[in-house]
């Protein structure tokens, strides 16, 4: 029991972390209406751009977050046409397709990886890497790890731009007209091909950032994708598809079963807990917690 | 019109069957026939996940469960309760299809999207499920009584396959089945109006998915003597039937046979010549997957179909198939 | 209003011909969603063979009303009474088998299927085998006029093609009763007065309708009664020319009157 406090604090910073991918990911969902099955590939590919790219130029990983987003905006801005084409088109179902289109991605992605950077997994060295804030008071201790605070950090910064962007920017205010009524915002004037672009981009963008930063906290390998597409789903479906609200909540709480996990239960049970948790969920209240899904 | 061209395409698969039937008779290569009988089983695959993918619209990622389950069902009668195989095989398709209900009554209530994250996120719990628990060999798998004769192996699947194919023909192509199921894949809250009970249409739809899966993984499980969590409740079953029939064309049967023909072709080809650069493969399946949603909507199916129509169609007329396919741009998942 | 139609329109009671069942009968309805009250304490009766027209502004809680009538919502107060019995909460394909058809005000017909197709699908409620149900369709498709259109792919007709392969679809289920949501929205004259004299035909035949409709001339023509919503409340019932005169009616459509 006393490793309790410390097991969800770190749940609570790891949790943080889950926010980003949580919040870009339901992002997408509330333009495009796409569920994008590749979220955690996208994660990963940054991972691995990011340890490459510090193994490469030796510059930390933390000050390498800007170029791996412009790497993977860039990318995503590109085939975010492809799936445009695929949810505006004659099929029965484009959304559907739209989720087979993001699947296919995902394996393609996976066997990248694979191709690219093998099997083995690493752990992205970083100057904060190491190092630790330690509080006592009395028998009571708590460490908190240096890379875990970046982290922690890193959430907050990339929430506030993000909600920056949102409330105050014209692109924001385009992002949450598109994203209440398609029709209305075209007639207004924003431009839904561009806009969806640009989100599809930031969300890519974000994702593979956040990638960086978890490869620097855990580790990452070729096949952690699922993993965190899983994971991304639970928190965007426990908080209620497109309500941004309630992300915090179950990002922390995601955050804080893996941590408990790790401390008190074979780390191998978390993803079978993850997977019958998300599919309870869903069976029992798949709008969210809050019902406020879509 | 409709009506004596497809009698004439039934004609047609007779012949097939019938032709595929006298192959041993004529071939004693048993590695020929051995690739044509696991292409037997990837044809009836993807037919039995179009059933649900295509016919009705609902993707189900879990769908490799039921051959696992078939597999494994099979394979633990026939060896600890020493039950003959056919016994045991059917035993495997009961036991899948009680799996469809239960999988399915809670699962189908769901929107498309919801139910492929949730069946996604079942099929990698059973997954990690299997190789955790001892009871069925764990990561090492399972070892059946070896019984070798290619040639058996072959008409079994070929009965599977065949019966798979005329059974769902008859049930989907002919019987009002089918046409119930499009509605409920097309508008689910119109076909209400019209005295249709979605749920208890995809439930049905689940179970009739799910028997022939379950039979072939029974086949499987007796025919390669081995079977593990990987091979049999993995994704890579799911994934391919999904390449296969969304490359083949949805919602037909004509779709994912000739789909799963040719990815099972090149599948082949691919593990004979580029073994060494097998990461390569499932960058191609993800590759076909999201080219083929992209360019190919109606499958490989729609697209020579299309074709065949333009061409044949007096200059002016309307060049519209009648697959499935031009949906106005107002559409929800 | 053609001179031909307002014949066909017979001089209607301001209630139902008493004595005779209703065939509908909705009690004290209301339908609140979290903090929307939709449909506020509404009740009326329809007489078998009966064409009640429902009018009001946009909002008023029209749609909503249809729909849980029709079994998409279950009322949160109240019942829903179909020939004498409760069918408040039931789904609407229990309510189709009792012989409830509707129409939807977006027409969304199945678009992968044909024409054909379409109405066979509506068809297997009362003919559950192939052969029977394609030979009712062909019918209705007859009645409907799309018969020269029965092949074609269902996403390929015309708005109006689109709102009379919707009646179709109701009708080939054999309904006692028929809910209309803005079958002549978007049409043009021409095409309005073919469904017109296709709904009075369908009176003729004994089924009875209610409908919903903006297109002043077309409900006033062809309703024997009307009731008029505003904010989900019933404001006015009657017949259309009283109803007409009705000034909270009047108000509820033009606003206050100006000062």
């Amino acid at each position: 029991m006393e490793l309790m406090p410390q097991a969800l604090l770190d749940g609570i910073m790891l949790g943080a972390v889950y926010i980003i991918i949580a919040i870009a990911f339901s992002l997408v969902y509330g333009v495009m209406h796409v569920i994008d099955f590749a979220v955690g590939e996208w994660i990963m590919l940054g991972a691995f751009t990011g340890f490459h790219l510090t193994t490469w130029t030796r510059v930390d990983p933390f000050l390498l977050l800007p170029v791996v987003f412009i790497l993977f905006a860039g990318l995503g801005y590109l085939i975010q046409p492809l799936l445009q084409r695929v949810i505006s088109g004659h099929t029965g179902n484009p959304l559907l397709m739209g989720l087979v289109f993001t699947f296919g991605l995902s394996l393609m992605f996976r066997g990248l990886a694979q191709t690219l950077f093998g099997f083995y997994s690493h752990s992205i060295p970083s100057h904060f890497s190491t190092g630790s804030f330690f509080f006592q008071r009395g028998d009571f201790f708590l460490t908190v790890s240096t890379v875990r605070l970046a982290g922690l950090i890193y959430a907050g910064v990339i929430t506030a731009a993000l909600h920056y962007l949102l409330k105050y920017s014209d692109f924001g205010l385009g992002v949450r007209a598109l994203a209440q009524h398609k029709e209305a915002a075209g007639l207004m004037g924003v431009n839904n091909k561009r806009t969806s672009a640009s989100i599809y981009a930031v969300y890519t963008g974000t994702s593979a950032m956040t990638g960086v930063l978890i490869g620097t906290i855990l580790s990452v390998s070729a096949k952690m994708g699922p993993e965190y597409t899983i994971f991304a789903f639970f928190v965007v479906v426990l908080a209620g598809m497109g309500y941004l609200a309630g992300v915090p909540a179950a990002a922390l709480l995601l955050g804080i079963i893996q941590s408990v996990f790790l401390v008190y239960l074979d780390p191998g049970y978390t993803l079978l807990a993850v997977f019958a948790l998300l599919y309870l969920i869903l069976l029992v209240s798949p709008t969210g917690l809050f019902r406020k899904g879509v | 019109m409709a009506p004596v061209s497809k009698d004439r395409r039934l004609l047609g698969a007779a012949v097939v069957c019938a032709a595929l039937f006298c192959v041993p008779l004529v071939l004693h290569d048993t590695f020929f026939l051995r690739v044509l009988t696991e292409a037997l089983m990837w044809i009836g695959l993807a037919l039995s996940f179009d059933v649900l993918a295509g016919y009705t619209g609902y993707l189900n990622f879990g769908h490799s469960a039921f051959f696992g389950i078939g597999a494994y069902t099979t394979a633990l009668l026939m060896m600890k309760a020493h039950w003959p195989f056919p016994l045991a095989l059917l035993a495997g398709a009961v036991a899948a299809a009680a799996g469809a209900l239960l999988i399915g009554l809670p699962t189908l209530r769901l929107r498309g999207a919801y139910f492929a994250i949730a069946t996604w996120a079942l099929a990698r719990a059973i997954q990690q499920f299997a190789l955790v628990s001892s009871f069925t060999g764990g990561p090492d798998g399972m070892r059946l009584t070896a019984y070798l004769n290619p040639q058996y192996f072959y008409f079994v699947m070929l009965a599977v396959t065949g019966g798979t194919f005329f059974g769902l023909w008859f049930l989907l192509e002919r019987a009002p089945f089918g046409l119930k199921l499009k509605a409920v894949r097309e508008d689910q809250e119109s076909a209400k109006a019209l005295g249709l009970n979605p749920t208890w249409l995809k439930l049905q739809a689940m179970v009739l998915a799910a028997l022939p899966t379950a039979l072939l993984g029974g086949v499987f499980a007796y025919w390669v003597t081995f079977i593990d969590p990987s091979s049999t409740l993995g994704d890579l079953v799911s994934d391919q039937a999904l390449v296969m029939v969304v490359f083949g064309g949805m919602g037909t049967l004509i779709g994912p046979v000739l789909g799963a023909v040719l990815m099972f072709a090149f599948k082949t080809l691919f593990w004979a010549y580029l073994s060494a650069y097998e990461v390569l493969y499932i960058i191609i399946l993800g590759a076909v997957i999201a080219l083929s949603v992209v360019f190919l909507p109606d499958g490989a199916l729609g697209f020579v179909l299309r074709r065949r129509r333009t061409r044949r169609q007096a200059p002016g007329a309307d060049p519209a198939p009648a697959g499935p396919g031009l949906a106005p741009s107002e559409k929800e998942a | 209003m053609p001179a031909d139609l307002r014949a066909a329109v017979p001089d209607a009671p301001a209630a139902p011909p008493g004595g005779a069942e209703p065939i509908l009968e909705v009690q004290h309805l209301s339908k609140v969603f979290g903090g929307l009250t939709a449909v506020n304490d509404v009740s009326f009766r329809l007489a078998p063979g009966e064409i009640l027209g429902l009018i009001g502004p946009n909002g008023a809680g029209k749609t909503t009303l249809f729909n849980v009538i029709s079994g998409y919502y279950a009322p949160t107060r109240g019942r829903v009474l179909f020939q004498g019995q409760d069918v408040s909460g039931r789904p609407p394909y229990a309510l189709a088998r009792r012989g409830i058809g509707r129409t939807f005000q977006v027409v969304k017909p199945f678009a992968g299927l044909t024409v054909l197709e379409n109405v066979v699908i509506a068809s297997f409620l009362r003919h559950p085998r192939r052969a029977q149900a394609e030979a009712q369709a062909w019918r209705v498709l007859e009645t409907t006029g799309l018969a020269d259109r029965a092949h074609l792919p269902a996403a390929s007709l015309t708005l109006a093609g689109r709102k009379r392969l919707e009646i179709g679809k109701a009708l080939a289920l054999e309904p006692s009763f028929l809910l209309l949501d803005e079958v002549v929205a978007g049409l043009n004259p021409t095409e309005t007065d073919r469904t017109m004299e296709l709904i009075l035909g369908l009176r003729a035949d004994g089924i009875s309708i209610l409908i919903v409709e903006h297109i002043m001339r077309v409900i006033m023509g062809i309703s024997d009664r009307l009731v008029v919503l505003n904010f989900g409340q019933k404001i006015a019932e009657g017949a259309p020319r009283d109803v007409a005169r009705n000034p909270s009616v009047v108000q509820a459509y033009l606003g206050k009157e100006q000062e």
